[in-house]
């Protein structure tokens, strides 16, 4: 097994100089005890650690520090890891913290084919979605699929996996308004969206309350809760 | 591209008194002669004309704002994607009429040159709905580079606030905007609203009659980048905030709000796009835990400069923002001075947009107080462009220093000061 550097602390981190988690500056390995553990990062071999608690990835530190570096041998890992939450709300959101949930609602899928506009087989309901919970914080939350051409990454980045390929790069916007609520915009979605089942127009500013469920896509449910 | 087309580099004092939490470190990036390697990114440009009645009273204003398109249009490069906008309470597409983007070559820059005169000033004015059409139109192609000019001569009087707001966030991230208003009517906060939110400038143009050659720079301006959206990314401890991160030259833009979330312990800050030789520095703050005196040095934050491409993030440049806890006074209470000179620069731009505004509720004390600061900071830091537009603006006492607003003031003066505040100098060497 490779040696982990010595953080002061005990974190285990990819990067040799700084500690991947606390930042404090690390003592070298000593080079008698494992020769390999003088290589820069990305030639040692990978250590696979536990996975990230919170978006399942596997690992290549503890808190999943290393997201980015991993999406080059995974490409699910970058997307994975915008679904974290934003800066200052690291703790658990408080009740009456707006917050979008986000999950794949079978009864808006069924719509969606019954409607005919997709084929089931062509684009199957996923077998596993990990329900993921976003803060509405900022001004605005832009909801769609990162576009990799256009280094475009909305807020709520629904690229998946799984992918609903039915979502549009820029599908909606979260908008937060003056009274601290939140509404929704579908500013030209290709294949639309809808508030608690009803669809939404084109430019249309929709208020939202808790228990709200926007469906967009094939089969992708964004459920508000608090507020 | 690679990694030797910038660098990154870092000015601050990394020793710490004892329990100080506060790291403040200057980032200079600069991009070397020629960036973005041999293939350029595709490239789309968009001028969106105010065609709004106003426009022709006088007509001037319309007729040298025709000359200004086809002055921009003529310094569109072969093989660049183009369109010109006619803007009112609608949002025509005018060249070309059917909504697509020209690939810009002789015959099509001279036919959307032909078609100007047929530019007509009638209705109101919805800028929003001028963004969105310049979106939609965008987006029929993948180019990579996108760039708009907006001009304007009057407020955004045919929409609503929030309707302006949520096509500006519909719009962020898909291209830049450049905003120009001409004459004294229009409101520099609203074009500023677009132009931050979009990585671009903001000026006025007081004489239609200088529409022509502002055009035709930014055009020029616009075809010298090369490298799309590149990106500074922070990396910093558990348990560390970010204060505030800011590009403070060329020009003062607070881009804390802008973060996209990585990791809990990684973000990127967008920075727009890059063109050969250009250099910018960046204010990062952040509040640590604080370490013991004598104890290991702490990296309170990592900042890159990434570009993604389809292979996935690519790291530019990179530098070390440190830590380090001395009980050494002699070390610790020493002040970075690019840190102190862009501390500066900030609470220039502050004051001066305190000072206009104060001044515009009438209130004179609170604005010669504001104003007098901000001649004392300017004058320090040899702003010389600031200093000079601040004298328009009051009278400074050569013998007591005290500082008086002029009994008259040109509106243009005034909104030229306000559009230009976030401008900032470098450290004098």
């Amino acid at each position: 097994m490779a040696p982990v550097p010595a953080c002061p602390e005990g974190h285990e981190s990819v990067a040799t100089d700084y500690c991947d988690v606390c930042g404090m500056r690390m003592e070298a390995p000593d080079l008698g005890a494992n020769a390999s553990a003088a290589s820069p990062p990305s030639d040692s071999p990978v250590q696979v650690l536990a996975p990230c608690p919170r978006c399942g990835t596997p690992g290549l530190s503890r808190f999943c520090e290393s997201c980015g570096l991993a999406a080059e041998s995974q490409p699910a890992a970058r997307s994975v890891a915008t679904h974290q939450a934003p800066p200052g709300t690291s703790e658990a959101p408080t009740d009456d913290a707006w917050t979008a949930v986000i999950s794949a609602s079978r009864a808006y899928y069924e719509t969606v084919l019954a409607g005919g506009d997709i084929d089931e087989n062509q684009v199957p309901f996923p077998n596993e979605y990990p329900e993921c919970r976003i803060p509405l914080t900022g001004n605005k939350l832009r909801i769609g699929r990162r576009s990799v051409s256009r280094e475009v990454t909305p807020e709520i980045d629904l690229t998946g996996p799984p992918a609903d390929p039915a979502i549009s790069r820029l599908h909606a916007v979260l908008v937060a308004q003056p009274d601290g609520s939140w509404a929704v915009i579908d500013p030209g979605s290709e294949n639309g969206t809808a508030v608690n089942g009803a669809e939404v127009a084109i430019g249309e500013v929709v208020p939202l309350r808790a228990g709200d469920v926007i469906c967009v896509g094939a089969w992708t449910a964004i459920t508000i809760v608090g507020g | 591209m690679s990694a030797a087309d910038f660098s990154v580099e870092i000015d601050q004092n990394e020793f710490l008194p004892a329990g100080a939490r506060e790291v403040n470190a200057i980032v200079t990036v600069t991009s070397a002669d020629s960036v973005g390697g041999k293939q350029p990114a595709g490239a789309a440009e968009i001028i969106i004309v105010d065609c709004s009645g106003s426009m022709a009273a006088p007509i001037t204003k319309l007729i040298q704002a025709r000359e200004a398109t086809a002055a921009a249009i003529h310094a569109i490069r072969d093989g660049v994607a183009f369109a010109v906008i006619a803007g009112s309470n609608v949002a025509t597409p005018f060249y070309p009429a059917d909504g697509s983007l020209a690939v810009a070559s002789a015959a099509t820059r001279d036919a959307a040159k032909g078609q100007l005169r047929r530019l007509r000033a009638t209705g109101g004015t919805a800028i929003g709905q001028w963004l969105q059409l310049a979106r939609s139109l965008f987006e029929t192609r993948d180019d990579g580079l996108r760039h708009a000019i907006l001009l304007t001569d009057g407020r955004n009087e045919h929409e609503s606030a929030d309707d302006l707001t949520a096509a500006i966030a519909w719009c962020e991230g898909v291209f830049r905007c450049d905003c120009r208003g001409v004459g004294t009517d229009w409101k520099v906060d609203e074009l500023r609203q677009i132009s931050t939110a979009l990585l671009g400038t903001v000026d006025i143009v007081p004489d239609p009659a200088g529409l022509a050659a502002d055009f035709q720079a930014m055009m020029q301006e616009s075809m010298a980048k090369q490298v799309a959206d590149v990106a500074l990314q922070v990396w910093t401890p558990q348990h560390a905030t970010i204060r505030f991160v800011k590009q403070v030259a060329p020009t003062v833009e607070d881009l804390t709000a802008r973060r996209t979330q990585l990791t809990p312990q990684k973000g990127d800050y967008p920075t727009g796009a890059w063109g050969p030789s250009e250099s910018r520095d960046y204010h990062v703050c952040i509040e640590v835990q604080p370490g013991s005196v004598g104890g290991p040095e702490m990296l309170a934050a990592r900042v890159s400069l990434v570009y993604t491409t389809p292979d996935g993030p690519h790291t530019l440049g990179q530098g070390n923002v440190r830590a380090i806890w001395t009980d050494d006074e002699a070390l610790s209470t020493k002040i970075s001075r690019q840190v102190a000179h862009y501390t500066g620069q900030a609470e220039l731009a502050q004051v001066i947009q305190e000072g206009l505004e104060a001044r515009s509720h009438g209130d004179t004390s609170a604005a010669e107080d504001k104003f007098g600061r901000a001649v004392e900071i300017a004058n320090e830091s040899g702003n010389v462009d600031a200093a000079g537009l601040l004298s328009k603006i009051v009278d400074v006492d050569p013998g007591t220093g005290v500082v008086r607003l002029k009994a008259k003031v040109a509106d243009a003066d005034a909104m030229k000061l306000d559009t230009q505040s976030t401008k900032t100098v470098r450290v004098k060497k």
